[in-house]
């Protein structure tokens, strides 16, 4: 019995030892983060769903850990903690365009290739050489200026190309919201017919956006549209527009596609709205980390599309895969 | 209200400055709105007060902060605090959409909606008892054991709704939310049929002497033969049903059930309680009062948008209203003689 027990266990052990390092040698299986702004939204959960398509396909590890809400202060911890782990590459949609940088660039010391997906730090523009936010490799995200613009158009359609609008947004300093509300106003120069009123901020509650809207109408009658900057400034807009009986002569954009906004633009209550791709920007988020670690090089910024949803094209099924899962 | 003995002011000794303290909340609103229809007169040369719309949605936009206040109310007189009340909405509000959704085939339009009422209002039961059998009978600060429900809460209403926003679709509950009855806001006389039940509850029902017996003197109570545990349970558990009722509504007005629906509202409703004459420390305060309070920062917030005032400033208008209300609240306590909050 001990005879060939000893042999074997030599023969194990040496297996044990070589195995490892010739499946590394063949493929290593990389492991990458994805940290979304915030867990609970559906725009997130289906871009890990297209990062998760991609991990799958390139055989890497997909680790997708998050903080409830859309502030740094929670997001910096599950960073580090991520950052702690050791992951090949971090995707990060950044909370915050100047308080992430430093969080950021310890990942990046440490050896971790990072990429921002949605939301970006300092000016969005990376291996520049300049500023000292230029480090990450990627910025993969719908150009949110370009969503402003589009929903500006769709509006200005919409309403007649005359009349009074606002922007009902969250709060500044988030990128992409910011951005649409520029492209929105900078679209809106360009037809001389419609006013564009004072922003209101909502602190992401519907009944204060939906407030507002009353506030403002009870001010302006001549109130043709809105633009909501992000799901909960479009959901209240809405509700405001319902309560004052004015549906159909005041039109709701709003922005992004889960599902209970494709509800309510089949219901009437909102005109249309301007779908991004998050599963694209999760998709091309894992591959361009996979490209980088793999050593090829990488574009510094990827724009992904935009569809807008109205009720004639909602039931399509071109354009109902664009709306969010849940 | 006037069955009190505990920090009931007596308005013959102090005279007309203390009755001025005592209806300050009330003075404060009528204040306001005279303030914005001047404010409205001159700078666009249209009416604030008396244009309808604008008192409609005024009252609407309270709806929500006013439920969860509430049942605030009467946590607060009897010296406690429910942190847990936003989540709670939202937990109830992810119920209630998911049992209108899923017995809409089976019980139809209506039938739906009285069974998602029914077992939204039962869930929120729940996080109420806990937090009641944890003040009570474990001894956890109210500050503490419901900071513990406000993430429980959160985070099992999160779990239920995915993460996500739970889209609603029921003809009534359409109606009910964005409609009107006999003239008013469906929700509007929905909230105040509650109203009137609290203040009946807190004013005239042996019940509301006992809490505002236990927000004076636990001590006390106990020894008049107050059962303190028992009814410091019911309290919490009518804060949550409060809080689900606000969530309910809140699916209703925007046909979806959303975990983070009261979230923001939490400090708001706080605000309301306090800036309505309630105490932190217990032992005072009033439904009516509340309603004014939530009315306060309702008028605040609506008007400042009127007016086209920069955004920020309501965050400054309403924590002055709330720093003179407390200073106010004070100085009047120190006229009656009553209980000062200072140890």
């Amino acid at each position: 019995m001990k005879k060939w027990l000893r042999p074997s266990i030599l023969i194990l052990t040496l297996c044990a030892l070589v195995a490892p390092s010739w499946t590394h040698a063949a493929e290593k299986k990389y492991t990458i983060a994805l940290i979304p702004g915030l867990t609970t939204d559906a725009f997130y959960i289906t871009m890990h769903r297209g990062a998760q398509a991609a991990a799958d396909a390139l055989g890497a590890e997909l680790i997708f850990q998050g903080a409830p809400e859309f502030n740094p202060v929670q997001q910096v911890p599950v960073l580090n903690a991520i950052t702690g782990r050791k992951p090949d590459a971090i995707l990060i949609a950044p909370t915050d365009k100047t308080q992430l940088i430093e969080p950021l660039k310890k990942a990046a010391a440490a050896g971790v290739a990072v990429v921002t997906v949605d939301t970006f730090i300092g000016d969005g523009h990376y291996q520049t050489g300049s500023g000292n936010a230029d480090f990450p490799l990627s910025y993969v995200a719908s150009d949110n200026i370009m969503g402003g613009q589009i929903a500006a158009r769709a509006l200005a359609k919409a309403i007649g190309d005359k009349g009074k609008v606002y922007v009902s947004n969250v709060k500044p300093g988030i990128s992409t919201t910011d951005q649409r509300e520029q492209g929105f106003k900078e679209e809106m120069k360009k037809h001389s017919n419609i006013t564009v009123l004072e922003t209101q901020f909502n602190d992401d509650d519907a009944n204060k956006a939906a407030s507002q809207l009353q506030s403002v109408y009870a001010r302006n009658s001549d109130l043709a549209g809105v633009f909501g900057a992000n799901l909960f400034s479009a959901v209240g807009a809405a509700a405001g527009v319902k309560q004052a009986n004015a549906t159909g002569k005041i039109k709701v954009a709003a922005f992004d596609a889960p599902k209970s906004i494709v509800d309510q633009i089949k219901s009437g209550e909102i005109e249309m709205t301007i779908a991004q791709h998050p599963a694209e920007i999760g998709y091309f988020g894992v591959v361009t980390a996979y490209a980088h670690l793999t050593g090829q090089s990488v574009p510094p910024l990827i724009g992904t599309g935009f569809t807008v949803i109205d009720k004639n094209n909602a039931d399509d099924p071109a354009v109902k895969k664009f709306i969010y899962s849940e | 209200m006037d069955t009190i003995p505990v920090t009931e002011v007596d308005t013959d000794k102090i005279g007309w400055l203390g009755w001025l303290a005592a209806a300050r909340a009330w003075l404060f609103l009528a204040l306001l709105f005279v303030a914005f229809e001047v404010w409205a007169q001159f700078a666009y040369h249209v009416t604030f007060l008396f244009n309808p719309f604008n008192v409609q949605s005024i009252a609407v936009f309270a709806v929500a902060p006013l439920l969860l206040a509430l049942g605030q109310t009467l946590v607060i007189i009897s010296g406690g605090i429910d942190l847990s009340v936003g989540f709670t909405m939202g937990f109830a509000a992810v119920v209630f959409a998911h049992c209108v959704n899923g017995t809409l085939d089976s019980l139809g339009v209506f039938g739906s909606l009285v069974v998602g009422v029914l077992v939204a209002i039962s869930a929120s039961i729940v996080p109420g008892l806990i937090n009641g059998l944890l003040i009570a009978r474990l001894k956890v600060p109210p500050f503490i054991g419901t900071l513990g429900m406000y993430g429980v809460a959160r985070g099992i209403a999160f779990l239920l709704a995915g993460g996500t926003t739970v889209p609603v679709r029921n003809s009534i509950l359409a109606a009910l939310g964005n409609g009107n009855l006999f003239g008013f806001p469906t929700i509007v006389l929905v909230t105040i049929i509650i109203v009137a039940v609290m203040h009946f509850v807190l004013s005239q029902s042996r019940y509301g002497q006992h809490v505002y017996a236990i927000g004076g003197s636990r001590q006390a109570s106990l020894r008049a033969g107050i059962n303190v545990e028992r009814n410091t349970i019911v309290l919490y558990i009518l804060s949550a049903v409060c809080a689900a009722i606000g969530g309910i509504l809140y699916t209703a007005r925007f046909s979806a059930g959303a975990a983070q629906a009261g979230e923001p509202l939490l400090l708001d409703s706080i605000a309301a309680v306090v800036i309505g004459g309630a105490s932190l420390f217990g032992g005072s305060g009033t439904v009516i009062g509340t309603v004014i309070g939530a009315l306060i920062i309702a008028v605040i917030q609506y008007g400042l948008v009127f007016v086209n005032v920069e955004p920020f400033w309501q965050f400054v208008a309403v924590g002055v209203v709330i720093v003179i209300s407390v200073l106010v609240d004070q100085s009047q306590r120190r006229l009656g003689g009553g209980k000062v909050d200072e140890e």
